[in-house]
């Protein structure tokens, strides 16, 4: 018994005298405890910054910064300068050549804009600023806000956002395109107003040629996927320079 | 008081509403002589009511445009009612394209603010607007630089997605991020928070007499 004792009062000996030590050696050194008590709440934070940024970009549904606004803006008044022809192709009586002549633009654009703001709704924020400026031009053109609408609902239906570059050239190779059928039904009710409704619609859709209607479609679907691509490659070379961040 | 104040300029949500009521007009009535009647007696109650500037910068654009339109139209078809139809059409367009200049993208913003609309879009639209010149700017300096560097036509398309698409829109990134941070140092938030607006757009008596005499010229039009 009284070895047992003896030998626990060594042993609490030796421990104290480690503990010691270790104080002793921080006292000297009270830099590298702070670094080390410094590094452990860094990670910590690190960690928990990780998380939450991945549980964001997890979200379908993000909120919207003043940054993304600025930049969609932007993007937008590019477009619609770019897109200054409208006006004069408004009034050309063929079918889809409004779509023929804005495809390019208004796919290369906007698929920069949902590269860069990878948020459900850039499509729509920019339907909704081209179709404030455009109504002047062609009335119509604000059902381009239709047409992202359904596009949107479709991107996050099979892509579940803007994550992947596909979804952005899908939604750009649609958006313009989309406007088509929307138009049909727009000269049928308003020209049914002068009760010219067969004569328009006969010279909006090219003397009811289908003919003309197929190859004026499969040229805009065509048109508009070139200018996603091209959008989308311009895209990756500026994430590549470190100006687009993922 | 300020409802009987003559002021300058027209209200920007009314100024909105009446060319998009010139816009549809022209476009339903174009095949009528009375649309073409109707279109000169509204450029006369533009410049009545201060609109001179834009009157006077649509004229010549009206002309050759319209004039191109309308003379193709009738080399085409040979009757004179498809080439007024055309004439119609760019005149109530270029009309209502004059009435649009005269607002100001800042005084249509503030409109939209005091009528409480989404500081999203209201922020969009000024931007949109506003930025225009900037772009043109930017175009032509890295159209400058193109040139000077020897990089061959802009309309080489590998010369024009290499040399100008890139830096093209590498500039805008790069002038997006600065802006965005002078818009947020200047105190402007999304979302629900209490704001201020400068320089309050007023209705006045002058405002109503414009789009009621607008909406009534549309209406003897027809009728008469």
């Amino acid at each position: 018994m009284e070895e047992d004792k003896k030998r626990t009062q060594l042993n609490n000996g030796k421990i104290d005298d480690s503990i010691a030590d270790l104080l002793i050696e921080n006292l000297q050194n009270p830099d590298a405890e702070q670094e080390a008590s410094a590094e452990l709440v860094s990670t910590a934070s690190v960690g928990k910054d990780m998380q939450c940024e991945e549980t964001i970009e997890n979200k379908i549904f993000q909120k919207y910064k003043i940054k993304d606004i600025v930049f969609l803006a932007i993007i937008t008044a590019c477009t619609l300068v770019t897109g200054a022809i409208m006006p004069l192709l408004v009034n050309v009586p063929l079918f889809g050549i409004i779509q023929l002549g804005l495809g390019l633009q208004f796919s290369i654009f906007p698929v920069i804009g949902m590269m860069k703001v990878r948020k459900v709704g850039s499509l729509l924020f920019m339907s909704i600023f081209i179709s404030c400026f455009l109504i002047f031009m062609f009335p119509p053109m604000a059902l381009l806000m239709v047409c992202a609408l359904i596009v949107e609902i479709l991107v996050v239906l099979i892509f579940r956002g803007y994550k992947s570059d596909w979804a952005c050239v899908l939604a750009g190779t649609l958006y313009m395109p989309m406007t088509v059928p929307f138009l049909y039904l727009y000269y049928n009710v308003f020209y049914s107003v002068s009760g010219d409704e067969k004569k328009a619609v006969s010279m909006f859709l090219g003397g009811t040629n289908p003919g003309v209607i197929i190859g004026m479609t499969v040229a805009i679907v065509a048109l508009c996927f070139v200018g996603s691509i091209v959008g989308m490659l311009i895209g990756r070379e500026l994430r590549k320079a470190g100006v687009l961040k993922k | 008081m300020s409802f009987f104040k003559v002021k300058k300029g027209i209200y920007p949500l009314i100024a909105i509403a009446a060319s998009l009521f010139l816009l549809v007009f022209g476009l339903v009535t174009a095949k009528s002589e009375r649309c073409w009647y109707f279109l000169l007696c509204a450029y006369a109650w533009l410049l009545i009511f201060g609109l001179y500037k834009g009157c006077l910068r649509i004229l010549p654009a009206f002309i050759i445009i319209g004039g191109a339109f309308a003379g193709i139209f009738y080399a085409v078809t040979g009757s004179m009612i498809s080439a007024l139809s055309m004439a119609n059409r760019f005149g109530s367009l270029f009309l209502a394209a004059a009435i649009g200049m005269s607002v100001e993208s800042v005084a249509l913003t503030r409109n939209l603010s005091q009528m409480r609309a989404p500081r999203t879009i209201t922020l969009g639209m000024l931007i949109s607007t506003s930025f225009v010149p900037v772009l043109r700017a930017e175009i032509k300096r890295i159209r400058e630089a193109v040139k000077t560097r020897g990089a061959g036509s802009v309309y080489n398309p590998k010369v024009w997605y290499r040399a100008f698409l890139i830096p093209l829109v590498m500039r805008l990134v790069k002038i997006s991020d600065t802006l965005s941070l002078s818009v947020e140092t200047r105190g402007f938030a999304l979302g629900k928070v209490k704001y201020s607006v400068y320089k309050k757009e007023i209705f006045a008596w002058t405002d109503l007499l414009f789009i009621v005499g607008l909406v009534c010229g549309g209406v003897l039009a027809v009728v008469l």
